[in-house]
């Protein structure tokens, strides 16, 4: 029962993904993410003095700023900053720098599906370049089910308009632990889901069934992250500022 | 308050006064001599009419987007033009989001009137129906990095990004010949906007009282310059246009020199443009040829390649913020080398793959397998192996036929009510 995908992938597969650090040079912390068609640009200044009016002043403050490719921000804009500056909330250590702000900007490039998972995925690896101290990575991911009860991953933009349903999903990063195997309680080694969105009606099963794809595909790309971002030899030290 | 000043960029006396002094020897504090312009890399994105224009640090990308509208009532039949520019947060702590500031208004002016008044775009061939339907082309510039001169780099991306547009074909056609039909892409090959000329924009710096002049200047030396100028010219030797606000006084002899410096600094800017734009043109030409028509030759080496570099590792991730192409080829290698990324023993063809299913899986691609891309993971490694490419070939066309078909319906539904209103009142 094989699904035929319009660029040859399997079911399972994600598109290729192109992750590129410190991208530009005034921001404290950039990073372009490209899955297949999808190109997203972050950058991060921060931490920045003082919060915003109605936040708590104990904490460290994240806000998102984010710009489509053309056109006005209208509401769909509003809805992603308020769901990535809800995830960015859960990532950072907000009690490190209290009493600051973090903006994250985010611009659009290029939509070709599954856009919040890549923005949010440039996000973190911005937050990274920036130096923001995190409790762990997010990885995020979209599955989407198709009216024969298929369930795809990392569908692309016309894929997307011809689902029935498809959810975007954000999983801390896999652990890589020291202790000896088996000494780990047991459960701990789960994934906690950070984020989940979904579009469309679907059955509980078939909700399941797509968190239990979408955590092995954040494993997967967590692990892949987490390669990517020990690359870079040494800091620049002229950055913050 | 304080927020404010603490966000824009504040210079000691010193860094001001180092830059002005070594003016004076015609020295410049990035090692340019005072007549040279920043390293400029333009790239363009993977749909048509994007660009992305790289001017020493600043980075600019540029959209084109065509849509029919109305044509204005003095003008029945030019089509119309408009440039949205967007200073993003992100280029500069200074920037603010929300209403755009005098600078970004002045941008876009600049960028407006050395298009349009220069009529260096032909406004007539975008008339479709004299006097009811025209296309109207939107221009959105995104300042994403502001190592200065933005004016110049966001002109480069306007330009750029115009000469790789491409607009749908579009006929006349029904009953009573009044009927538009927009042919999509893949039915009919998408045309290109007609450019007379380049309008390149120069902007001029003035330093100190001495009047130094210096092009192309650095977000530092603008905050210290007493005043800039921004001449539009072409390869021709015509002016399009000349922006000096305000700022100290300058010599006419000091203008004079300017602009004939600044006609020669257009022509090397218009053949760079043209450079850029013939090879992705000729790139374009080739992912057209390798969709619709497999050489079999051709795959079969594209085939080769891939199927070497699958075993070796999966995704890619660069470092750096040079995008010049030697060091990003040459991470690429030492990438594969001590590569991070996938681990190579998922190979995604477990049982192997038939050489000439493979062949035509690939020729059926949407994406083109480019030199610079990256392989596909497997996540699961329990599913199949192989895809069926005949049957990918047909669902890809069931594909396009269905986006044809909705495509061409909610065009005429834009279009048509307002046909339907005026035939009735014609017919009265």
């Amino acid at each position: 029962m094989e699904v035929e995908r319009a660029d040859g992938r399997t079911p399972n597969q994600r598109r290729p993904v192109v992750c590129t650090r410190g991208v530009l040079h005034r921001a404290h912390g950039s990073a372009s993410w490209a899955q297949g068609g999808t190109k997203v640009i972050a950058a991060v200044y921060g931490p920045k003095a003082g919060t915003k009016k109605n936040e708590n002043p104990e904490k460290a403050c994240i806000e998102v700023i984010w710009k489509p490719k053309t056109g006005q921000s209208g509401k769909p804009e509003r809805e992603y900053e308020m769901v990535l500056k809800k995830t960015l909330q859960s990532i950072c250590l907000l009690n490190v720098h209290p009493n600051t702000t973090t903006s994250i900007i985010i611009q659009v490039v290029n939509d070709d599906g599954a856009l919040l998972p890549c923005a949010i995925n440039a996000a973190c690896s911005a937050l990274v370049d920036a130096g923001i101290p995190l409790k762990h990575l997010a990885a995020a991911i979209c599955c989407c089910m198709a009216e024969s009860g298929h369930i795809l991953l990392d569908p692309s933009k016309l894929e997307e308009q011809n689902m029935k349903a498809f959810i975007y999903l954000v999983f801390p990063n896999s652990i890589i632990s020291v202790l000896p195997e088996g000494s780990l309680k047991p459960g701990a080694s789960e994934l906690g889901i950070i984020t989940s969105v979904t579009h469309g009606v679907m059955a509980v099963d078939d909700y399941f069934s797509c968190l239990k794809l979408g955590r092995a595909a954040a494993a997967e790309l967590s692990d892949f992250i987490r390669n990517s971002l020990k690359l870079k030899a040494g800091n620049d030290p002229s950055k913050a500022g | 308050m304080e927020q404010r000043l603490a966000n824009s960029l504040i210079m000691t006396v010193n860094e001001k006064k180092f830059i002005e002094s070594a003016l004076l020897s015609d020295i410049r504090v990035d090692g340019r001599r005072p007549f040279d312009y920043r390293n400029l890399t333009i790239r363009f994105g993977s749909e048509d009419g994007s660009s992305e224009v790289q001017l020493g640090q600043t980075q600019v990308i540029g959209f084109v987007t065509g849509q029919l509208t109305q044509p204005y009532r003095d003008r029945p039949n030019e089509g119309a033009f408009s440039i949205y520019t967007e200073f993003s947060p992100m280029a500069d702590l200074s920037f603010e989001p929300g209403r755009p500031g005098e600078s970004a208004i002045e941008l876009g002016r600049i960028v407006d009137r050395g298009l349009r008044e220069s009529r260096a775009v032909d406004m007539e061939s975008l008339c479709v129906i004299a006097g009811k339907l025209v296309w109207s082309i939107r221009i959105d510039l995104h300042i994403i990095d502001n190592g200065g001169n933005l004016v110049d780099a966001a002109n480069i991306a306007a330009l750029a990004a115009l000469s790789t547009y491409r607009r749908p074909e579009c006929t006349l056609g029904g009953e009573d010949g009044q009927e538009v039909i927009v042919h999509p892409p893949d039915v009919r090959e998408p045309l290109p906007l007609i450019l007379h000329h380049f309008p390149v924009a120069v902007t001029f710096g003035f330093i100190g009282k001495e009047n130094t002049v210096v092009i192309d200047p650095t977000h530092y030396e603008e905050s210290v310059m007493g005043g800039s100028m921004t001449a539009t010219l072409n390869t021709n030797g015509d002016v399009c246009a000349i922006q000096k606000a305000g700022g100290d006084g300058v010599l006419q002899s000091v203008i004079m020199q300017c602009l004939r410096i600044a006609s020669v600094k257009a022509g090397d800017i218009t053949s760079k443009i043209k450079n850029a734009v013939e090879s992705y043109n000729t790139q374009r030409s080739l992912k057209k040829i390798k969709r619709h028509n497999p050489d079999q030759h051709h795959s079969s080496d594209v085939a080769k390649n891939h199927m070497e570099r699958l075993t070796v590792g999966s995704d890619q991730s660069v470092t750096g913020s040079q995008f010049n192409e030697p060091d990003t080829t040459n991470k690429r290698n030492s990438t594969l080398k001590s590569f991070s990324g996938g681990p190579a023993s998922w190979d995604p063809y477990s049982k192997g793959v038939d050489g000439d299913e493979l062949r035509t899986s690939l020729a059926s691609r949407v994406a083109p397998v480019d030199k610079q891309k990256e392989e596909s993971s497997q996540v699961n490694p329990e599913t199949k192996s192989s895809p069926k490419s005949s049957d990918t070939n047909s669902l890809a066309s069931i594909n396009k036929v269905g986006s044809e078909i909705k495509q061409s319906k909610t065009l005429k539904d834009a279009v048509k009510p307002k046909h339907k209103r005026r035939n009735k009142s014609n017919a009265k």
